[in-house]
């Protein structure tokens, strides 16, 4: 599904924060990414998201190289791809519920067909009723529950999640891991960037942890 | 494949609440208004003085293209009135019966083939001629007045100019046969170069619009960029990106091309109320005509103005689609 191969990122002309990075995700894994603060999770992140390219190495996604794909090409590979950031980007001027479509809308679906599926997601992420709240008015744990109802709405064929229980406390985070799981039961692959020990330690899953820009696979 | 079960899935609602302003599109009936919110504010986009801008523009646009619209009309008249009608010029010098040879030539014309009517010209009527030029004075009636002779033509079977000409000089001295190509000719080449004039006009305007909504679709995606990031994100492709920003792009070039294309309709119905309370008379009128025929736009001049609405909003439409496509294209 995903492959690095000897993958290097340097921001201008700064040193190398990712150096010979070489894994991959097969469909279906769960792996947890992390590290000490700095040590280039997001960028790994927006490298697996094509936000980013390599300044040296090979990125496969979905099987394709992104080196060779045009920029409507990797639209439609992210489509396939659902990301939470740690900033949780909502659009503020859209409500709760309109951003959680946004996904869909993008892919052309009418509102009719998946309205109750965004209500139903909305309810069990514990924001029912903030569904017509705008995001200036949410708490940043709701902030954050709304960011990853619209990552997973579109049923991913991957998931990446930056710090997805950074913001919240630890029975809702307990609820959002269930979610993940329960996602990857469906088939979907997940890559979870977190700090938090105890949340990984809830679950047999490989580790992928970077230090001085360098990845090494642990699995527990 | 699922029907269209709803009125707001159909292209045409979400256009409506492009084009109309949003306290409008509020008071329509539910199932007109665009469903979601949209993902590109408005208010994001340009403010009033681009919507200004694109009005005087499109206002510009029309009265030169209406202009040039009356006097191509005007022309066309002028030219169909001479084309159907040739001038006979008799030389009084060395004629001393001036009145037999004038009708000596025109029983001659009539009978010709294509020629509908010949009418001689008085003295007076050739003195009246000169008035313009020489006043109107007792001492033309002393002056060789060179006389003329109008001949009209069929213009479904025309005679054979050449063949008259030459019969004409072969069998009357110092006769000559005018048929007004050189005016025809000047006749057209003033339309020529007032069209050419309107257009160069027409293409300083659409470069004008196309530089402010150029400006406008790049300082929107500045504003934007946010927006334009979590599109990216969540897969939109450059399509659609390009489709949230170009929608309120045609829908304000619509809005301003109507505000635009409306003052030029009411100038054009005004024009004539304006020459009076300018000072204008009779004289001024006339000379109005002259130049413009009748002056007003017929209903041809307004559709061409309705043209002018539609290019301006494909303008506004094409031009932000290019500067997104462009704008992306640099954040790639």
């Amino acid at each position: 599904m995903i492959r690095f191969d000897n993958v290097g990122l340097r921001y201008g002309s700064g040193p190398e924060i990712l150096r010979d990075v070489t894994f991959h995700v097969l469909p279906g894994s769960f792996h947890f990414l992390t590290g000490p603060s700095g040590a280039g999770k997001t960028s790994l992140l927006r490298l697996l998201f094509m936000s980013l390219r390599p300044t040296r190495g090979l990125i496969f996604v979905f099987g394709e190289n992104v080196a060779d794909l045009p920029r409507n090409g990797r639209a439609a590979l992210r489509r396939r791809i659902g990301i939470v950031f740690q900033d949780f980007r909502l659009l503020d001027h859209l409500t709760t519920w309109e951003n959680v479509a946004l996904p869909l809308r993008v892919m052309g679906r009418r509102e009719s067909d998946y309205a109750e599926d965004v209500t139903d997601l909305l309810r069990w992420v514990g924001l029912g009723d903030r569904i017509n709240a705008y995001p200036e008015i949410l708490s940043g744990g709701e902030k954050q529950r709304a960011a990853i109802a619209r990552a997973v709405i579109g049923r991913p064929e991957l998931l990446l999640a930056d710090e997805p229980t950074g913001n919240v406390d630890p029975a809702i985070g307990n609820r959002l891991l269930r979610l993940f799981v329960e996602l990857n039961r469906l088939g979907t692959s997940v890559i979870i960037a977190t700090h938090d020990y105890a949340l990984m330690d809830q679950l047999e899953a490989p580790r992928l942890m970077l230090l001085d820009g360098q990845l090494q696979v642990s699995t527990p | 494949m699922s029907a269209v079960t709803d009125i707001r899935d159909y292209p045409w609602t979400t256009l409506l609440a492009a084009i109309l302003p949003a306290r409008l599109t509020a008071l329509l009936p539910k199932r007109f208004q665009a469903a979601p919110s949209q993902i590109v504010p408005s208010a994001s986009i340009a403010g009033n003085a681009l919507t200004v801008v694109i009005a005087i523009m499109t206002f510009l646009a029309c009265l030169t293209a209406g202009g040039v619209y009356m006097i191509n009309q005007s022309a066309q008249a002028w030219v169909d009135d001479i084309a159907s009608e040739i001038t006979v010029e008799l030389d009084p010098i060395n004629a001393p019966d001036i009145e037999k040879k004038m009708t000596l030539v025109s029983l001659f014309l009539a009978k010709q083939r294509g020629i509908t009517r010949v009418k001689p010209l008085t003295a007076d009527d050739s003195a009246k001629l000169l008035e313009p030029w020489l006043g109107s004075t007792a001492a033309l009636s002393a002056l060789p007045i060179p006389r003329l002779i109008a001949v009209e033509i069929d213009r479904s079977s025309p005679p054979d100019i050449e063949l008259i000409k030459t019969a004409l000089t072969q069998n009357f001295e110092g006769v000559t046969l005018d048929d007004h190509r050189r005016w025809q000719a000047e006749i057209r080449s003033i339309t020529r170069s007032a069209a050419l004039g309107g257009i160069a006009v027409l293409g300083l305007v659409a470069a004008a619009t196309i530089a402010a909504i150029i400006s406008a679709t790049r300082s929107a995606m500045a504003s934007n960029r946010e927006i334009i990031e979590v599109l990216h994100f969540v897969g939109a492709n450059e399509r659609f990106i390009s489709g949230e920003f170009e929608r309120h792009f045609l829908g304000l070039g619509v809005r301003a091309g109507l505000m635009g294309a409306i003052a030029a309709a009411v100038a054009f119905l005004l024009l004539p109320f304006a020459m009076y309370l300018l000072g204008g008379g009779v004289v001024t009128e006339a000379e109005t005509r002259r130049l413009l025929g009748s002056g007003e736009l017929d209903i041809g001049g307004y559709l061409l103005c309705a043209v002018v609405v539609v290019v301006v909003a494909g303008l506004c439409m094409i031009t932000s689609r290019l500067g997104v496509f462009r704008v992306l294209k640099s954040y790639a």
